[in-house]
């Protein structure tokens, strides 16, 4: 019976991992989109290995152990096939092939294990010797040791490119001397403090040493390890309460005394205080798990690599994001599977000793898996150790391995009654609470990746969405005659952004991995990606599949390309900014920002651009904040009939031209700077512009818009919608006879040259618009220039008035 | 098209998971159940006790249960008003596919076929014990034997 339960389920773990592999070899091409792309094959060696060594393990345990249950070697099979894979998937080249060859090691040592007798008599003779030995081996790292990864703690002996952790069999050979020695010591009977006091000893100078070498998540296993044997031997409450006020004093006191305990506690308390150091790894984790959902990315169709060491710590959430809450939930349950079976092969054990190792191996396969996936979710601290059969780590595998096998060999006992068992409460109450943690942290994985994901996923440091970009074309920007002024160009995998016109970089912005976004590029993000705009079916299906978004949409611009180039082309060499506008509309037909730089060039240039005392980031034209000086003259002519007014007539004046908020754009836009004098009012040359537009619309001050329509996948093109709403800002007749007070001799359009200063640094204004019986379109330019220029100011702003004016 | 090949995949490998869940959950429920059973139908042989009270004629008393406890309080099986026993006198008890006597420490002690009992011991038909001055005898009926 239990050979054909084994083997049943060693057939549906083969058929999970083979499925799996299956996606992995596919993965590529879903995420190209294409067959032709670099499949993946290497991780089949992985497997094969895998089902080769487990179908001789099943044979031989058959033959071995006939009696053994039958449950738990598949479920650990299962468990470290996964993480093999999941392993090889994130580095198919150095740790992958490693892991494979560790599990290759720890399977052949179970095979052989399995011919040892089922008494288990060597460990309880030589309990101390082997402790001992462990523990020395333990103190040696202190003078030999090193770190795989030359930084951190040096944990580990290292020969030949393997390295082994001794801390590891230390773990198993602690359960292995308290079960035998507390089984020989309740067998003489005694006082339970002279029981207790040698293990509580020998343990504590296990922890000392640990701590000593800041091993600090064995130190804390050993503890707990030792508790829970100590409580299920005597069956004493008191021995849990005092070691969690002794565990709870070490955490207060390494929190002050250790630095990465400090980090550990804070990272977890806080996490969203510090989300580039401190706490990178656990954001990036729990953006792992918050992309899986529920369904999961599909193996290799997700990005767990990009959280800091996944192989090991981190590889839970890194089966998280591929596998989604199906398969978290799916690998809890099998950790409990493995613990209520290791509970009741305790619990039918025929003598003391067996059964307390037994139930010991089993706390501490639970106590890893509970404290590490805490650990990955936050519901506990960050504590380096491995999550059982599935992290990478040799030390860890072949350890568990071996507990695994001293577990079938007790749970195989032929005809031996168990022994006698005084309160069964002691076991009950652990395997409950372990498998109670491990329920709860699949609750928590719940929450993360289904309440919390959508949300943590908008999160500006979540690098996923700059992987997208390489993955899914982004939309366009147009200007409003269709013609291209960002695209996104090359294959599918390595997409990037073109930007074919550059001057226009500080109003269009730039899309960059490594910086970020500006200008346009974030303001309309949520069109350019598709996620406005796309029917929600069509987002959702592609989500499922792909794991993204849809391709992004077309925006077009209310930019005039021709008018654009003749301003950029005079304000070359200049800084200052122009915006020209349809008077009634707001659209804006010319927004010029000097000096600009190329966003094509970002990644050579993207440092110094940020340093730059020019600052050609600034979009001038809704950023930049100026004086007005003399510039305000045409609206206090306009309003009041003469140039020159008084303070309070000044502030009446600047609530009515709107100088008081900033526009309502697709854009950032500064608020204006008042100071005390009113003279020294600094207002952006958008705002200007606007103001000028009420002097040739009549009044009224247009909503400005610079993005109008968007290309959407059912409906063709849609109106998108303006942001800010017209306002009055004097009467009809004010505007028309002051606009027609400012037209020059020979002109057919208003126009005003402005200054202002402001300590050694001054600027000049020049405002020009159609006037206001104009029967045409009506326009207004402004042009700002950061030096005493009024030749280029006016220049710019005659030829392009002319330009917008002429048919 | 590959995509959607790949989710169907995907959609297997989850039920895969759950299959082998489902199937390890599905044989310990089966396993639970069958032990139930074995239980239910496993049969001890059945004991009786004779006995001669204080006064009157010797009495036989018949069990089903595996734990039989004699002593002087109401509670036990086997309740007698003698001075000579103690309240939890003995106890005899059926596992390992034997009936056990055991003394439970009692003031009198608990003798078996003339030997005084320190240990629990395994007891055949016609074993005679004596618990203070009352001695029981024993008869088991072999005639109901196991059955799992």
């Amino acid at each position: 019976m239990n050979r054909v339960i084994q083997s049943n389920l060693l057939k549906v773990a083969a058929v999970f991992l083979t499925l799996q592999s299956v996606i992995l070899t596919l993965a590529p091409a879903v995420k190209m989109r294409s067959l032709d792309a670099d499949l993946r094959f290497s991780h089949w060696i992985a497997l094969f290995v895998w089902g080769l060594l487990v179908f001789l393990i099943h044979r031989a345990i058959v033959k071995y152990l006939p009696d053994a249950d039958p449950f738990i070697f598949p479920a650990a099979a299962l468990l470290s096939g996964w993480g093999l894979l999941a392993i090889w998937r994130l580095d198919a080249s150095n740790i992958g092939p490693r892991q494979a060859l560790w599990l290759v090691v720890s399977l052949l040592v179970f095979l052989l294990g399995l011919r040892l007798s089922s008494q288990l008599v060597f460990l309880r003779r030589y309990k101390y010797l082997l402790f001992a030995s462990a523990l020395a081996l333990v103190g040696l790292t202190l003078f030999f040791g090193t770190n795989p990864i030359s930084i951190g703690p040096k944990l580990w002996f290292g020969c030949c490119g393997l390295y082994f952790q001794p801390s590891e069999p230390l773990k198993l050979l602690l359960v292995a001397y308290l079960a035998a020695f507390l089984a020989d010591r309740i067998a003489l009977g005694g006082r339970m403090l002279t029981i207790i006091m040698p293990a509580f000893i020998i343990s504590n100078l296990a922890v000392l040493l640990l701590l000593f070498q800041r091993d600090l998540g064995t130190a804390l296993i050993f503890m707990a390890l030792y508790t829970i044997i100590i409580y299920l031997a005597t069956g004493r409450r008191r021995a849990i309460l005092v070691s969690i006020a002794f565990i709870a004093l070490f955490g207060v006191a390494g929190y002050y005394l250790i630095g990465v305990v400090q980090a550990r506690i804070d990272s977890w308390l806080h996490p969203w205080d510090d989300p580039v150091s401190g706490s990178y790894q656990i954001i990036q984790a729990l953006l792992a798990i918050a992309n899986g959902g529920i369904e999961g990315r599909g193996p290799g169709l997700g990005n767990p690599g990009i959280i800091p060491v996944a192989g090991s710590d981190f590889i839970y959430a890194a089966i998280a994001e591929e596998t989604g809450l199906f398969g978290t939930v799916g690998l809890l349950a099998l950790f409990i599977l493995i613990i209520g079976r290791g509970f009741r092969a305790a619990l039918r054990a025929p003598d003391l000793f067996r059964r307390l190792f037994a139930a010991g191996i089993t706390s501490y396969f639970g106590i890893q898996a509970l404290l590490i996936v805490g650990g990955n979710i936050r519901l506990l601290p960050l504590t380096g150790v491995t999550l059982p059969f599935v992290s990478y780590g040799g030390s860890s595998l072949l350890v568990s391995y071996i507990g695994l096998l001293f577990l079938m060999h007790i749970s195989n006992h032929l005809d031996e009654e168990p022994a006698p068992l005084q309160n069964h409460q002691p076991y009950i109450l652990v395997s409950g609470v372990l498998s109670l943690g491990l329920f709860v942290a699949a609750l928590t994985t719940g929450w993360w990746s289904v309440v919390r994901g959508p949300d943590l996923l908008t999160r500006g440091d979540n690098p996923r969405r700059m992987i997208e970009d390489l993955f899914v074309r982004r939309g366009a920007l147009l200007d409003r005659s269709d013609t291209i002024i960002t695209t996104t160009v090359g294959k599918i995998g390595e997409l990037e952004r073109s930007y074919k016109y550059p001057d226009l970089a500080p109003v269009t912005g730039y899309n960059h991995a490594k910086y970020g976004q500006a200008g346009l590029e974030a303001s309309l993000d949520e069109y350019l990606r598709g996620i406005k705009g796309t029917p929600a079916t069509t987002l959702w299906w592609n989500h499922l599949l792909y794991g993204m978004s849809s391709t992004g949409l077309d925006v077009r611009l209310t930019i005039d390309l021709y008018l654009q180039f003749r301003a950029d082309e005079m304000m070359l060499g200049h800084s200052g900014a122009v915006v020209m506008m349809n008077a009634q509309t707001g659209e804006i037909l010319v927004m010029s920002s000097h000096p600009s730089f190329n966003p094509n060039h970002l990644n050579e240039i993207g440092q110094s651009l940020t340093s730059d005392p020019n600052q050609p980031l600034i979009n001038r034209a809704t950023q930049g904040l100026y004086p007005t000086g003399s510039v305000v003259d045409p609206f206090a002519a306009a309003l009041f009939g003469e140039q020159s007014i008084t303070s309070k007539e000044l502030s009446t004046l600047h609530e009515s031209m709107g100088f008081l908020q900033p526009p309502q754009i697709e854009l950032p836009a500064a608020e204006s700077l008042a100071t005390n004098e009113l003279e020294h009012f600094h207002v952006s040359p958008l705002q200007v512009a606007l103001a000028s537009a009420a002097l040739s619309n009549h009044g009224v001050i247009p909503a400005p818009s610079i993005a109008s329509a968007v290309n959407t996948p059912v409906e063709g093109w849609v109106v998108l919608p303006v942001l800010g709403t017209p306002t009055r800002a004097m009467q009809m007749e004010m505007a028309d006879d002051a606009s027609l007070s400012f037209i020059q001799k020979g002109d057919n359009f208003w126009s005003y040259l402005g200054k202002a200063s402001e300590g050694d640094t001054s600027v000049t204004w020049f405002l020009a618009g159609t006037p206001g019986n104009w029967q045409g379109t009506p326009f207004v330019v402004v042009v700002l220039i950061e030096e005493d220029n009024a030749r280029l100011a006016e220049r710019v702003g005659r030829e392009l008035i002319v330009d917008a004016m002429s048919p | 098209m590959i995509a959607t090949v790949v989710l169907v995949l995907r959609f297997a490998l989850s039920i895969a998971l759950y299959v082998f869940l489902g199937w390890a959950l599905l044989t310990l429920w089966r396993e639970l159940d069958q032990q139930g059973k074995a239980l239910a139908v496993q049969k001890k042989p059945r004991i009786s006790l004779r006995y001669k009270p204080e006064w009157g004629n010797d009495r036989t008393l018949s069990f089903s249960q595996t734990e039989i406890i004699i002593g002087r309080h109401a509670s036990c099986d086997v309740s007698l008003m003698d001075e000579t026993l103690s309240a939890q006198h003995a106890r005899i008890t059926y596992h390992h596919r034997q009936w056990w006597l055991e003394d439970l420490n009692s003031t009198n002690g608990t003798s078996l076929n003339e030997n005084t009992l320190t240990t629990p011991t395994v007891v055949i038909s016609d074993d005679e014990f004596k618990c203070g001055n009352v001695s029981f005898v024993i008869r088991i009926d072999t005639e109901e034997s196991i059955s799992t």
